[in-house]
């Protein structure tokens, strides 16, 4: 048992706007009263649900490429030193497994969704999930290029498909689906890409971007998976993909659906030269749209590195910038590029592309609909969000910021009209409520009585910096203190949440004939074991 | 001026950052004894290997075969480090400033990632001369090493600036991806030297074995070169540059990539 | 033999007029220019500096300040030096980058570098010209200092990318009155010989001398910035409208003017030449001067005549 008391608590799920109110735990979770125990004091502070960071990159073969492939990050990173309650680890744009988890807890952020996982690597994100301390973690299965999809999208099998995405969620003990460039970066198998919706994709002759989402939103809504298709849309980073956006978001009418770093997609122009921002069209298409939910994928200035399945962007990103590149084909199912990438306030279309995350989180009214994200480590490091909540947060301090950019980029942009300031509970909702609520997660992002008590306790007042979500003074994780001014105090095994769809068991009549042919790996040696999940929850669909 | 003498080799490597005029100028001598350096992972003292004389000087000795100590005057900016002996791995890296001068032998990445200074080797170095780390863009970025021996592989790879003379022959992948600044290789070089280069001059008084991809341009005496031989000359190394004595034949590359680097290879006697 | 101020002075039968010469505040630059020989190097240095004579009409005042031995220069080949006289920095900055890229870069087996590598203001002339390599220069920076390398057809130019300029000293000047025009050239020349030796000036008039010695602005067209000197033209001695400052005996008058990098370069330039100046045929020297108004360098004569030996 533990009570908080004297703090001011934001809890938007229930309707609790900064009320100095109790929030009492026992057993790991919200109750309503707590007679024994420690008492922590927070008066001075306000009281937030957990963080839910619903769209990262934070474990497998794709980090872990990316780890290798930037060792003068490793060399000046923050170091985490081992001690009796700590394992070691490198901070930096790539942490290492336990270092993200004291990273992520450090911050007050205690949910997150690792965004792409291939099936053929899940084993060992799973293995990585496990060895990241205190939080609790969700993920996202890459199923927009993997051909056995496509193959039966191809020839109209769509109900059959329905059991194979299913047959792999469970395969691979993930929660969701993840569409990534749809059938871009199967083609990239060609050396090609997806960069119409209504095209069929190379080396077919009926699939196309629209038919694989359209398809796989179905199949998700049919399966009744906890989170909707979470899309990140064709034409990622390229100027004028906002037409590409919205007739995604046409495509995607009647169905749930998630937009993954929005930013990405939301500019106009038609090349580099004539590159700006239209989050303005996109905020009001989205906004009409009320079954979709978005994140921002923010970038923030300063170092970061590009990891994303979109091998054929990052290719494109390679030969823009002369970075080093590293190009991961994932056999049938996908692929992975990670290009380290510097955002500079001097570059035009960096500029740019500041103000849209901003613009996008500003316009979008509703915070139930969009949630705060950098696509770590895309965008900018997680453990910088922070400095976006200030930007949202200060209108004054933002247009400060404005002032600084090239006086081109301010031309292209909106965000110097817009003096919306978000309030702590805005902030809640786009850091916890919102994200839960999209994540299907019903007991986190709330301190209503039942959730997982999962509490951040911040000092009412910003630090020196003006930065207010830095340093919580406490992070519970479960009822328990985990972080303490700052301080890593304890440490707990996070759990995993899982789904389990319903499939046709027959289904793997049909998957193993074709997985022989086509895989390298064995058949048996596919599916990850439930075994090898330390803590699963798992949510039975149907 | 402070006079280490190395009492005890150690069994392992030693990490002695701490070896530098930047941490030991303001230092009293027990201050300085205490300094950590590192066995492995286990923390010791510096007089737990060193003899230590002196005090609060930006002048240090370091006498003894000190090829097992790592990291000597890692990053300093200013000041004297003379080591009358070998020196091991990585030393002067990112040093900033100051002189470092050696009677022996030096090890690999010798001088790694620098900006400025001025190293001076009598005996024979490593691999990895003023070369970037891992996954760095770029090596040193300034600064001058002379080496009066022989080097190993890699000399200068992916430097930016500065310039490295060695008077004694090198080995495979001198100047790799190299981004400028300037190889002057007194003896030479063995294979695949200046492979994958993108800007700079490599310099070789002896002839070497090129790369398909290193174009002929011309036979010329370049005017710049004459600066250089002034300013290497001030150093100790002599390179010839006028027209009775010779010309240089200059070749282009990496074409590979395509790169803008040059090769200069000295033909003696007149053309 | 000295004198107290007020009364004339006299070296060797000449007399030497108590009066200062005026000059102005100017910004200077100094090119070194290398070549492979002593003629190469004096070809380009000549060819610079040619049409060079005053700001007014030239844009720029420039002349050769010394030929230079291998030793005193940076790639130690044969050299001259070259200073360039203008009103601002940003004018020499265009002059030097017309002039090194018209007629040093243009001349066989040249190089040019900074003269004034102390001066704090830089401007850039490497730099600029580099852009006639249309991208296939190169450049090296070698002791703080960078240097450009431009392909040509003979095969490189290189050139420093960036020059310095200094507060310097423009206008010095000496008038030698003298009984006929041999006598005042013979005189001139003596001087030009010997001040042509000082370092730190030049004399931007063709062979050092100026034989149209003008004044500001005109009495009659409005809109001249200068005009002939009436005061010293022996042929409108006498005549209405001109109060002449000739001396009964003189029937030609020469002017020498001098820039030089500070004060005791001019000082030194002005006594030799006073000295050498002193010779059979010449009555006065004297200086030009605005009433001490317009410049605020004052060169007195006497001081200087003190100090060449009698």
């Amino acid at each position: 048992m533990l009570r908080i008391t004297g703090g001011r608590v934001y809890d938007p799920a229930n309707g609790i706007d900064g009320i100095v109110q109790d929030v009492c735990i026992a057993d790991g979770r919200i109750v309503a009263q707590a007679d024994s125990g420690p008492v922590i004091d927070a008066s001075g502070m306000i009281v937030f649900p957990g963080g839910v960071d619903v769209h990262t990159h934070v474990a497998g073969g794709a980090l872990n490429f990316a780890r290798g492939l930037v060792p003068e990050n490793q060399r000046v990173a923050r170091k985490f030193l081992h001690g009796l309650k700590l394992r070691s680890g490198i901070g930096g744009m790539t942490p290492t497994t336990f270092a993200t988890g004291y990273l992520y807890a450090g911050m007050g952020w205690t949910t997150v969704n690792e965004a792409a996982v291939p099936i053929l690597s899940a084993k060992h994100t799973h293995e990585e999930l496990h060895d990241i301390p205190i939080v609790d973690k969700s993920t996202l299965l890459l199923m927009a290029n993997n051909e056995l999809v496509l193959d039966l999208l191809e020839v109209g099998e769509v109900e059959r498909a329905q059991h194979v995405v299913a047959w792999l969620l469970w395969a691979a003990k993930a929660y969701g689906v993840k569409a990534v460039n749809p059938g871009g970066v199967a083609a990239w198998k060609w050396g090609k890409n997806a960069t119409t919706l209504h095209d069929p994709i190379e080396g077919y002759h009926a699939v196309t971007a629209a038919k694989i989402i359209s398809g796989l939103a179905g199949i998700i809504d049919d399966l009744g998976l906890p989170h909707p298709l979470h899309l990140h849309c064709n034409n990622l980073g390229v100027p004028g993909n906002v037409t590409t956006t919205l007739e995604t978001m046409k495509i995607l009418e009647g169905h749930r659906a998630h937009m993954a770093h929005l930013q990405f997609h939301a500019y106009g122009g038609h090349d580099w030269a004539t590159m700006r921002s239209e989050a303005a069209a996109i905020a009001e298409a989205f906004e009409a749209q009320t079954n979709l939910t978005c994140d921002a994928g923010a970038i923030l200035f300063g170092d970061a590195v590009t990891i994303t399945a979109d091998g054929p962007w990052q290719h494109l990103l390679h030969q823009l910038t002369g970075r080093k590149w590293g190009n991961l084909d994932v056999e049938n199912e996908t692929g992975c590029g990670i290009v380290p990438y510097v955002y500079s306030d001097r570059h035009i279309v960096n500029a740019v592309q500041w103000a849209v995350g901003l613009e996008l989180l500003l316009l979008i009214k509703d915070p139930w609909r969009v949630f705060l994200t950098t696509d770590h480590p895309n965008g900018g490091c997680f453990w910088r969000y922070p400095e976006i909540i200030q930007l949202l947060m200060d209108a004054d301090y933002r247009k400060e910021q404005i002032k600084k950019l090239h006086p081109e980029a301010q031309k292209r942009i909106v965000l110097a009209d817009l003096d919306r300031q978000y309030t702590l509970s805005d902030v809640a909702i786009i850091t916890s409520a919102g994200p839960a609520r999209a994540l299907g997660l019903s007991q986190k992002g709330h301190l209503g009585v039942g959730a997982d008590a999962d509490v951040s306790i911040y000092p009412e007042k910003p630090n020196n910096d003006g930065v207010l979500f830095a340093y919580p003074r406490y992070v519970l994780k479960g009822g328990e203190v985990m972080v303490e001014e700052g301080e890593v105090r304890a440490t707990s095994e996070g759990r995993e949440f899982i789904v389990r769809p319903s499939y046709d068991e027959q289904i793997v009549e049909y998957i193993r004939p074709l997985f022989d042919k086509v895989y390298t790996m064995s058949f048996e040696n596919y599916p990850v074991e439930i075994e090898r999940l330390r803590r699963p929850e798992i949510t039975t669909c149907k | 001026m402070i006079t280490l003498t190395l009492k005890e080799q150690p069994n392992v490597p030693l990490e002695a950052e701490v070896l530098s005029p930047d941490a030991m100028a303001a230092l009293a001598n027990d201050a300085i004894r205490a300094l950590p350096v590192y066995l492995g992972k286990k923390p010791c003292r510096v007089d737990d290997f060193f003899t230590v004389e002196g005090e609060a000087s930006d002048e240090l000795e370091i006498r003894g075969d000190a090829r097992k100590i790592k990291w000597i005057g890692r990053g300093m900016t200013r000041g004297r480090i003379t080591i009358v002996g070998n020196a091991g791995m990585h030393l002067g890296a990112y040093m900033s400033g100051g002189t470092i001068e050696v009677s022996g032998n030096a090890s690999d990445w010798l001088g790694g990632e620098m900006s400025e200074g001025c190293i001076r080797i009598r005996g024979n170095a490593g691999g990895q001369v003023g070369a970037a780390y891992r996954g760095s863009r770029l090596g040193m970025k300034g600064g001058t090493i002379l080496i009066e021996g022989t080097a190993g592989l890699e000399v200068g790879m992916r430097m930016k600036r500065g310039t490295i003379a060695v008077g004694g022959i090198v080995r495979d992948f001198a100047g790799l991806e190299m981004r400028g600044g300037t190889i002057v290789l007194l003896s030479g070089a063995e294979i695949r030297t200046g492979a994958w280069m993108m800007r700079g001059t490599i310099v070789s008084l002896k002839p070497i074995s090129l790369l398909p991809s290193f174009l002929y341009a011309c036979t010329y005496n370049p005017t710049f070169l004459r600066l250089y031989a002034r300013h290497l000359g001030t150093l100790g190394f002599t390179i010839p540059y006028e027209e009775q004595d010779g010309a240089y034949a200059r070749y282009t590359g990496d074409a590979a990539i395509p790169g803008k680097g040059e090769i200069l290879i000295w033909k003696s006697g007149k053309a | 033999m000295t004198g107290e101020s007020g009364a004339s002075l006299e070296r060797r039968g000449v007399r030497v007029v108590d009066t200062f010469a005026e000059a102005f505040d100017m910004r200077a630059a100094r090119v070194l220019i290398t070549a492979q020989s002593p003629a190469w190097a004096r070809t380009a240095a000549q060819c610079m500096t040619g049409f060079a004579t005053s700001v007014i009409g030239c844009k720029v005042e420039a002349g050769i300040e010394a030929e230079l031995l291998p030793h005193e220069t940076p790639d130690g080949r044969s050299g001259a030096s070259v200073l360039l006289f203008g009103f601002d920095a940003a004018g020499l900055s265009s002059r030097l980058l017309e002039r090194v890229g018209q007629t040093v870069l243009t001349c066989p087996t040249t190089a040019c570098f900074d003269g004034l590598p102390q001066a704090a203001e830089r401007v850039i002339v490497g730099g600029l010209l580099r852009h006639f390599g249309d991208r296939f220069q190169s450049s090296k920076f070698l002791q703080g200092q960078r240097y450009w390398r431009i392909p040509v057809m003979e095969g490189e130019f290189l050139v420093q990318e960036a020059f310095g300029i200094q507060k310097a000293i423009g206008g010095g000047n000496l008038l030698i009155l003298a009984k006929d025009q041999g006598a005042a050239l013979a005189a001139a020349e003596a001087a030009v010989d010997v001040m042509r030796k000082v370092r730190g000036v030049i004399l931007p008039f063709p062979g050092g001398i100026v034989r149209a010695g003008s004044k500001v602005g005109a009495k009659r067209y409005k809109k001249m910035v200068a005009s002939t000197n009436d005061a010293y033209c022996p042929t409108l001695r006498g005549r209405v409208g001109v109060t002449s400052e000739l001396p009964e005996d003189v029937n030609s008058v020469l002017e020498i003017v001098v820039d030089g990098l500070d004060r005791p370069a001019i000082e030194n330039a002005l006594s030799v030449g006073i000295d050498a100046a002193c010779r059979p045929g010449v009555v006065e020297i004297s200086a030009g001067n605005y009433g001490g108004k317009l410049g605020k360098h004052h060169f007195r004569l006497h001081p200087l005549l003190s100090e060449a030996s009698a």
